[in-house]
C-alpha cells in the first residue's frame, strides 16, 4: 500500500517537474525572441535619434536579458556537470552557442553599459584617449553580433516531431552558417588594425587629435587662440565643446539637449595640459549601428531562408520518402508510393523510391492476403479481464 | 443464450468495441476480428482455455464458438445494412433494359437479397462480401465511371460499344453494384475450408468453372437477368485468360478488389502518392495476378492520379 502510495507521489512529482521544465523552456524560447527584438531596436534607436532615456532602457534590458541567459547557461552547465555530460551538453547540445551568447555579453557589452548607467560614472567608456575609447565601443559593440547565435537556440526548442532528422540537419547548417558569419565578423573587427584596415574609427580620431593639437599649439597667442577656435566652430561640426582652464569657451548645445540626446559613447573627451575638448561621436556610432542593423538582418534571412527554402526542400528529397519508405516496410496495412517529383527523380532517394513503388509494394500485395495484420493491438492482460467482469456483472 | 455462447459473445463484443475499428464497416471489423484471432492464437491458447474461460474445450472447439458469436454479433448489424442497399440503394431498374422481356423489380431484388442471406452462411462468400460491400457503400464506381465517360477513352468505349449497353452512368453504376454482390456466389460452388472463418476468399477460377456454376446458378435465379449473373459470376475468370469477359465484369472485379482494400484515410503523408492513385499503380503491376483487364487499370490510374483520389 505504501509502496502504489509512494509509486504515486513520485509519479506526480516527475510530472509536476515536466511542466515546470516546459514552462522555463518557454520562458527561454520567449526571452530569445524579446532580446532579438531588443536588439534590433537597440539599433534603430541610434540611428532615430530616440532620446537618451529610452535608449538606456533599453541598454538596461539588453543587460537583464544577458543576464538571464548566463544565469539559464550556468543552470544547464550545473546540471550537465552534475549528470556528468558536460562535453555532450557543449558539443551535441550546443550549450557553447550558449555561452557565447550569455558570458561574454554580459562580461564586455552590456555589463559595462549597465555599469555606467546605474553609477553614473564613465568608467566604462575608458577614460583614457580617443583611439582607445573607440576601439572599446568598436569591441562592446562588435561583441552584440553574439546575440545573433541566439537564433540558433530556438532550434533546439522546435520539435518537428515528424522529423527529427530534418530539424537536426537544418539545426545544424543553420548553426554553421551564422557562427561562421559571426566568428568572421569578429575576427575581422579585431584584427582589422593589425591588417591595417583603417576605416571611420581611424579617420575619426586623427581628425580629433590634430583639432586637440592645434588648439592646443594656439593657446600661447589668445588672440590666435579666439580666432583658430570661431574658425573650428564653423569646420569641426564635431566638435561639442571646447574648455581652457576649467572655463567653457564654446559649446555647441545647451546642457538640456546633451542631457538628452547623448548618450554614453556618443561624445568622446580628449585634454592637452588645460585644454578640454568634447567630440560629437553620434555620427560614427550610427555607422556602428547601421552594420550591426544589417548583420542582425542577414543573420534573421539566413535563418528564415534554411527555415522556409531548405528545410521543406530536405522533407520533400529526404525524409518524406524515407517516411513513406519505412512505414511501408514496417506497417502490412500501409501501401501508399512515394511520390517521385519529376526533377528529382536520379536522386539516391528517388531511385530507391522507384524500386520500392514498382518492386517492393506490388510484391508486398501479393503476398499481403497470407500475411494479415489485425488493426486490433493484442493485450494479454486486457484479454484475461473480460470475463470476470461479465461474470460479477 | 446457452452460457459458453454468451462468454464467446461477450469477448467478441470486447473485441468489436475496439476504437481501431471504428471507421470499418461490420464485414471489415469481421475479418480483422478473424486475422486477430489467427495471428494471436499461441498468445490466446493459454487465456481462453483456462477455467475462466472455456475450460475443457479444445482451441479448435473454442474458435469454432468464437466465429459463431462473431458472425451472429455481425449479423446484427450487417442485414439490416445490406437489406437496405438492395432493397433500397441499388435501383435494378436497368435489369429490364440489358434484355429482350420485362422483369419485375422487387421480385430481381427480393431473390438478390435471398442470395445474399445464402452467402452469408458461408465463411468463403462472407469474405468475398467484404469488397463489394466496401465498394458499394463507399460509391467507389461511381464517381470513376462519372470521369470515364466525361474523357469517354477505354471504359466508355467498352461499356457502351462492345458490351453495348443502353444505360445511363447511374444505371451502370447499379449494375456494376449488382455485380459486384453476385460475384461471391462463386464460393457456393467452392470446397468449404471451414466453418471457423479461415476459408481462402476468392481466388480466381478457371472459365470452365464459371460456366458450370452459371448454369447452375441460373436454373435458381431465374428471375436474375442471365446477363448479370453471368457477369457476376465471370468477374471471378481472369481476364487473361478469357478476352470475352463483359466490362461491368471486369470493373465489378476491379472495384471489389479496391474496396477490399480500401481503407479510410484521413491525411495522407507528405510525400506518399494519394491512395487510389497508389493501389491502381500497384494493381497495374499485378494485373496478370489478380486477372484484372490492365487498360482499365490505365485509366483508373490516370483518372485517380488527376483528380487528387
Amino acid at each position: 500500500m505504501s509502496d502504489s502510495k509512494s509509486t504515486v507521489k513520485s509519479a506526480q512529482q516527475r510530472s509536476n517537474g515536466r511542466s515546470v521544465i516546459a514552462f522555463l523552456e518557454s520562458l527561454v524560447i520567449a526571452a530569445i525572441l524579446l532580446a532579438l527584438v531588443q536588439t534590433f531596436l537597440e539599433d534603430y534607436a541610434v540611428l532615430s535619434g530616440w532620446n537618451v532615456d529610452l535608449r538606456n532602457k533599453l541598454l538596461l534590458a539588453g543587460f537583464f536579458f544577458d543576464l538571464f541567459f548566463t544565469i539559464e547557461f550556468l543552470v544547464r552547465f550545473y546540471y550537465a556537470l552534475m549528470g556528468r555530460r558536460v562535453g555532450r551538453y557543449l558539443t551535441l547540445e550546443r550549450g557553447w552557442i550558449d555561452f557565447l551568447a550569455s558570458i561574454p555579453l554580459l562580461m564586455f557589452n552590456s555589463g559595462p553599459f549597465a555599469l555606467t548607467l546605474l553609477t553614473g560614472s564613465g568608467i566604462a567608456l575608458g577614460l583614457g584617449g580617443l583611439l582607445n575609447l573607440l576601439k572599446v565601443i568598436k569591441a562592446i559593440r562588435i561583441a552584440r553580433i553574439l546575440r545573433f547565435l541566439r537564433i540558433i537556440k530556438i532550434f533546439r526548442k522546435i520539435k518537428n516531431v515528424s522529423s527529427p532528422m530534418a530539424q537536426r540537419h537544418v539545426a545544424s547548417i543553420t548553426a554553421i552558417s551564422v557562427t561562421v558569419m559571426v566568428l568572421c565578423l569578429l575576427f575581422f573587427t579585431f584584427f582589422s588594425s593589425t591588417l591595417q584596415f583603417n576605416g571611420l574609427d581611424t579617420a575619426f580620431s586623427a581628425q580629433a587629435q590634430a583639432t586637440a593639437d592645434y588648439l592646443a599649439d594656439k593657446t600661447n597667442d589668445p588672440a590666435d587662440f579666439v580666432l583658430s577656435l570661431e574658425t573650428l566652430k564653423e569646420t569641426r561640426v564635431n566638435l561639442l565643446i571646447v574648455k581652457y582652464r576649467g572655463q567653457t569657451l564654446f559649446s555647441r548645445y545647451s546642457n538640456d539637449y546633451y542631457s538628452q540626446y547623448f548618450a554614453p559613447g556618443d561624445y568622446s573627451y580628449l585634454s592637452r595640459d588645460e585644454l578640454e575638448l568634447f567630440f560629437d561621436q553620434r555620427a560614427y556610432v550610427s555607422q556602428l549601428s547601421r552594420e550591426s542593423i544589417l548583420f542582425f538582418v542577414i543573420v534573421v534571412l539566413i535563418v528564415l531562408a534554411y527555415l522556409l527554402i531548405y528545410s521543406p526542400h530536405f522533407a520533400l528529397t529526404i525524409t518524406d520518402p524515407i517516411h513513406v519508405m519505412r512505414r511501408g516496410l514496417e506497417e502490412t496495412d500501409y501501401n501508399l508510393e512515394v511520390k517521385v517529383p519529376k526533377r528529382y527523380h536520379t536522386d539516391d532517394v528517388f531511385e530507391l523510391a522507384k524500386l520500392y513503388n514498382e518492386k517492393y509494394l506490388p510484391l508486398k500485395d501479393r503476398t499481403r492476403n497470407q500475411e494479415g495484420e489485425s488493426l486490433i493491438q493484442f493485450d494479454p492482460a486486457a484479454v484475461s479481464r473480460i470475463l470476470p467482469e461479465e461474470e460479477d456483472s | 443464450m446457452d452460457p459458453t455462447l454468451a462468454r464467446a459473445a461477450a469477448f467478441i463484443n470486447h473485441l468489436l468495441s475496439n476504437p481501431a475499428l471504428n471507421s470499418l464497416n461490420p464485414l471489415k471489423k469481421e475479418e480483422q476480428i478473424l486475422q486477430f484471432l489467427k495471428t494471436n492464437a499461441q498468445s490466446l491458447v493459454p487465456t481462453l482455455t483456462s477455467p475462466q474461460f472455456f475450460s475443457g474445450l479444445a482451441w479448435n472447439q473454442i474458435l469454432q464458438l468464437l466465429y459463431t458469436a462473431l458472425v451472429q454479433e455481425t449479423d446484427k448489424v450487417l442485414r439490416p445494412q445490406l437489406e437496405e442497399l438492395i432493397r433500397r440503394k441499388i435501383s435494378f431498374s436497368f435489369t429490364s433494359r440489358i434484355q429482350p422481356h420485362r422483369i419485375p423489380e422487387d421480385q430481381c431484388r427480393q431473390q438478390m437479397w435471398e442470395l445474399t442471406q445464402r452467402l452469408l452462411q458461408k465463411p468463403e462468400a462472407r469474405k468475398s462480401l467484404v469488397g463489394p460491400v466496401t465498394a458499394i457503400v463507399n460509391d467507389l464506381v461511381g464517381r470513376y465511371l462519372e470521369e470515364s465517360f466525361k474523357d469517354r477513352q477505354y471504359v466508355h468505349f467498352e461499356l457502351t460499344k462492345v458490351q453495348r449497353l443502353r444505360l445511363g452512368i447511374e444505371d451502370i453504376k447499379h449494375m456494376i453494384h449488382a455485380t459486384m454482390l453476385l460475384r461471391p456466389s462463386i464460393q457456393l460452388f467452392s470446397e468449404g475450408g471451414g466453418s471457423r472463418g479461415e476459408g481462402v476468399e476468392s481466388v480466381l477460377v478457371r472459365p470452365q468453372f464459371a460456366a458450370t456454376a452459371f448454369d447452375s446458378m441460373r436454373a435458381q435465379l431465374q428471375i436474375v437477368p442471365p446477363g448479370l449473373l453471368r457477369g457476376g459470376l465471370y468477374s471471378n475468370v481472369s481476364f487473361e485468360e478469357d478476352k470475352q469477359i463483359d466490362a461491368t465484369a471486369r470493373l465489378a472485379a476491379i472495384f471489389s478488389s479496391r474496396g477490399k482494400n480500401y481503407k479510410p484515410i484521413a491525411r495522407v503523408d507528405r510525400g506518399a502518392n494519394s491512395p487510389d492513385r497508389s493501389w491502381f499503380s500497384i494493381t497495374r503491376r499485378n494485373h496478370k495476378h489478380y486477372g484484372f483487364d490492365i487498360k482499365m487499370l490505365d485509366e483508373f490510374y490516370k483518372i485517380a492520379s488527376e483528380s487528387g483520389w
